[in-house]
């Protein structure tokens, strides 16, 4: 029987890169390393002006224990560290280097049969984080002291157009069922499951076929948006909730994303610290859509005008640094891809939506689609009657911000910033 | 590259609308329609137009005068207008749909905000209203034209009674309830001299939209199917009224008429699929759509047993969309929030007063799942307020 959690939606899932297999991708002459590409403290960069890097050559340190390694992943020369803006439109140092085109390497130690222990100070040593779009400092998740009894392996892929992870589970399937592995000593679980979603039923058959004999579970959960959301694919594979301020820890369990397993397993095995990943090219704008192992450091506009074609520059309106449904809008081509990124979206005009907003007409769709349970229209009347108290009953924190109530709302209403409005409210009232 | 666009997430969203809903709830009102037409003639279509068209004309006039953006285009006032008409006995003066139409969007719609912002069903308030202002018009109803004697002119039936109040005796017609009523009295049995066919396909006296069950089954089931209305509210209205009635008429000896009687014979289907389902007054939650749908089960029976009106649908479905705002306040518990017990319902009634004490998320769980940059909250609120 399939599983899955309740509420959430069914958007097009338009998964146009599905049947392309991973290929590696050129780099530019140089590459703008970011120093901050994790949730926490950035690194500290250890490299200067002149100095001569190899691929891995650890260039910026973790500062503090909620933070991650750096990694060059070009060999050449450093020349400086400059402010770019990232993503995100904040601006943040860079380590800019000058690539020589002959990609030395510079590799951590294999490690043969690792102890736990071993392995969490592999994460940290490798700057691995989570390589879903969180970014959280991997090795911090594993450090924790409470038993932990499962380990889900997220390779739901809920978000529309995302297809990496489920070519990284077909193309190289033995080396991510290895980091699975590894990651099951790290939290020293009993068990492993996997949870497929039924939309990437090669994947699942491929895996189950050769996880059989490694002690991993994989399981096949319906199609549903978001099935990737920590608290719901927990919900879905243990029925256990992840109480509402707490870690999936609390309950026993630890989740992490396919990608995270697959560059363990490289860190391990090869020495390889993360610096490149794997990276779904897709989006009307560009003609040749497919999945690239990305090094981290590219510029967008670089892979925009490798993979542009003959497509009108000028009908990409929108690019988009992961899905469509939590992904980020960029301002310009100057920001670089990062560990997180697993998608770059160029959408033309059709491919994104433009509607205004009309009142709201109290259907509740948004209330019957959340995950979370919350009532994204009550919070929205909150937040445009400036009823603050009113605000606090409703659970706003809770939001993971998944965005299904914006996407089925029929009269286009901007739920979740209200939603975003309302948690800044909230957070700015407590600490008052 | 230039005119690139950034916005927050979402980026994309469904293709459902307002107006294709509203086109939905169209569609599923045409069986109904179509049926008024077969059995009352091409009178109700009249009064259909009349109703649609002094409704659409009431917004645009409202929006022209407040000098607010057209709203016409989003179709609900010509929903309406049709419910409105559907919900009217078949033949009426001109001047009841007009004055119905009016009041329905002025009154009840656009002076409380326009669509969504309503507080109860505006056909059916507007209804009630004309029940209230013309007693005996709203409750005459003519028998359906027999098409086997009249012919292809059948269809042209009372066009003569347009500005005409008082219908003549002979024409009118008692609906099943008004028998049922009747039977109630008498210790008969309802159902008796009622062909019970007929009355499942609407051959009977009664409102113009609202006699064909079939008719009404067939919308009903188009709205399902296209996930328009929450299943929930008609499922649990038309079983709890059954239930009721079976309770409440079992010591007459008829439950199984009765529950037949009133299932196919008033407005119960109509109720429950086109007018309790109205978004803007049916409760936003689970559990609140649960008390809703079983209180305007409850209140339907009571007022057909113990009223002195043979109907109940329209008060029960008013009645409980006053108590709608109220069952909204009912907040559902987050996924992943601890079960409350008895012991904690005391312990909060206990320390209620002394703070109020909100969940503060500062954990990595919360930051994991959210694209906001991490923020840093600091301690909780306990003893700062």
């Amino acid at each position: 029987m399939m599983r899955t959690f309740r509420r959430g939606i069914h958007p097009l899932e338009n998964k146009l890169t599905a049947d392309i297999p991973l290929q590696e991708f050129p780099t530019p002459d140089k590459v703008y390393i970011p120093l901050s590409q994790h949730i926490g403290a950035p690194a500290e960069a250890i490299v200067k002006e002149g100095d001569e890097v190899k691929c891995g050559t650890l260039i910026a340190a973790a500062k503090g224990n909620m933070s991650a390694c750096v990694h060059s992943s070009v060999s050449g020369t450093v020349l400086g560290i400059v402010q770019r803006t990232s993503a995100r439109g904040t601006p943040v140092p860079h380590v800019c280097i000058q690539n020589d085109g002959r990609y030395e390497q510079e590799r951590l130690n294999i490690l043969e049969n690792p102890s736990r222990e071993e392995i969490i100070e592999r994460i940290k040593e490798a700057g691995i984080v989570g390589m879903g779009g969180a970014t959280f400092p991997t090795h911090i998740k594993y450090q924790t002291t409470k038993k932990i009894d499962t380990l889900i392996i997220n390779a739901s892929e809920c978000e529309p157009y995302l297809t990496c992870d489920h070519r990284l589970m077909l193309d190289e399937t033995d080396e991510f069922l290895r980091g699975v592995v590894y990651l099951k000593k790290a939290a020293d679980a009993a068990r492993a499951v996997i949870g497929v979603e039924k939309n990437k039923k090669d994947a699942y058959i491929k895996l189950k076929e050769k996880a059989a004999g490694l002690g991993i579970d994989v399981r096949l959960l319906k199609t549903k948006y978001p099935q990737g959301s920590e608290k719901q694919l927990i919900y879905a594979i243990t029925r256990r909730f992840v109480p509402t301020c707490g870690l999936p820890s609390d309950i026993g369990v630890i989740v992490s994303n396919v990608h995270t397993a697959y560059s363990l397993c490289r860190a391990i095995e090869l020495g390889e610290p993360c610096y490149k990943r794997a990276v779904t090219v897709s989006g009307g704008g560009v003609e040749q859509k497919g999945n690239f192992f990305i090094r981290i450091g590219v510029p967008y506009g670089y892979i925009y005008e490798k993979l542009r074609g003959n497509m009108v520059e000028d009908d990409t309106h929108k690019i988009l640094v992961g899905g469509p449904m939590m992904g980020i809008a960029l301002h310009s081509l100057e920001p670089v891809t990062t560990k997180g990124a697993s998608g770059v979206l160029f959408l033309t005009d059709k491919e994104f939506y433009h509607e205004k907003e009309t009142q709201c007409i109290n259907c509740a769709s948004c209330v019957r689609s959340c995950p979370m349970n919350l009532m994204p229209l009550e919070i929205e009347a909150c937040i445009l009657g400036g009823q603050e108290d009113r605000l606090e009953k409703y659970h706003v924190q809770s939001c993971v911000e998944c965005g299904a109530c914006a996407y089925v709302c029929p009269a286009k209403r901007p739920l979740l910033q209200a939603i975003r409005l309302a948690k800044q409210t909230i957070a700015k009232r407590r600490t008052k | 590259m230039k005119n690139l666009v950034v916005s927050s997430s979402p980026h994309i969203v469904s293709d459902r609308s307002t107006k294709k809903i509203m086109s939905d709830v169209l569609i599923a009102l045409t069986p109904a329609i179509i049926a008024s037409v077969c059995i009352y003639g091409l009178y109700s279509l009249l009064v259909l137009f009349l109703s649609i068209g002094s409704c659409v004309l009431a917004e645009f006039l409202y929006n022209l005068v407040r000098k607010k953006e057209q709203t016409i285009y989003d179709l609900s006032a010509i929903v309406t207008g049709t419910i409105l008409a559907l919900n009217l006995p078949p033949v009426v003066p001109f001047y009841v749909p007009i004055v119905g139409g009016f009041f329905a969007i002025i009154i009840v719609k656009m002076l409380f905000g326009g669509i969504g912002r309503n507080f109860a069903n505006p056909a059916i308030t507007a209804r009630i209203f004309l029940l209230l202002s013309w007693g005996s018009l709203m409750t005459s109803f003519v028998s359906p034209v027999n098409f086997g004697e009249a012919g292809v002119m059948g269809l042209f039936s009372y066009f003569e009674n347009i500005v005409n109040p008082n219908l003549p005796d002979a024409i009118t017609s008692a609906t099943p309830l008004a028998f049922a009523k009747g039977a109630l009295q008498n210790g008969a049995n309802p159902l008796e001299n009622i062909n019970m066919l007929d009355m499942f396909l609407g051959k009977t006296g009664g409102s113009a939209g609202e006699v064909s069950a079939l008719a009404i089954l067939i919308g009903g089931a188009y709205l399902l199917i296209k996930k328009i209305i929450d299943w929930k509210i008609p499922a649990i209205y038309i079983t709890s009224t059954v239930i009721f009635t079976a309770i409440f008429y079992a010591n007459t000896g008829y439950a199984g008429e009765y529950v037949y009687s009133y299932l196919f014979g008033g407005g119960l289907l109509f109720g429950a699929f086109f007018m309790a389902t109205d978004y803007a007054t049916s409760p936003n939650t689970f559990i609140g759509t649960i008390i809703y749908s079983l209180g305007l089960g409850l209140l339907t029976v009571l007022i057909r047993k113990f009223s002195p009106m043979d109907e109940g649908v329209s008060f029960a479905i008013l009645l409980m969309n006053i108590v709608v705002p109220l069952l909204d306040k009912i907040i559902p518990k987050p996924f992943g929030a601890p079960k409350k017990t008895v012991k904690d319902l005391f312990l909060k009634l206990k320390t209620k007063r002394k703070s109020k004490d909100g969940e503060v998320c500062s954990t990595a769980a919360q930051i994991s799942n959210s694209s906001v940059p991490f923020v840093k909250e600091e301690g909780g609120s306990d003893g700062k307020k």
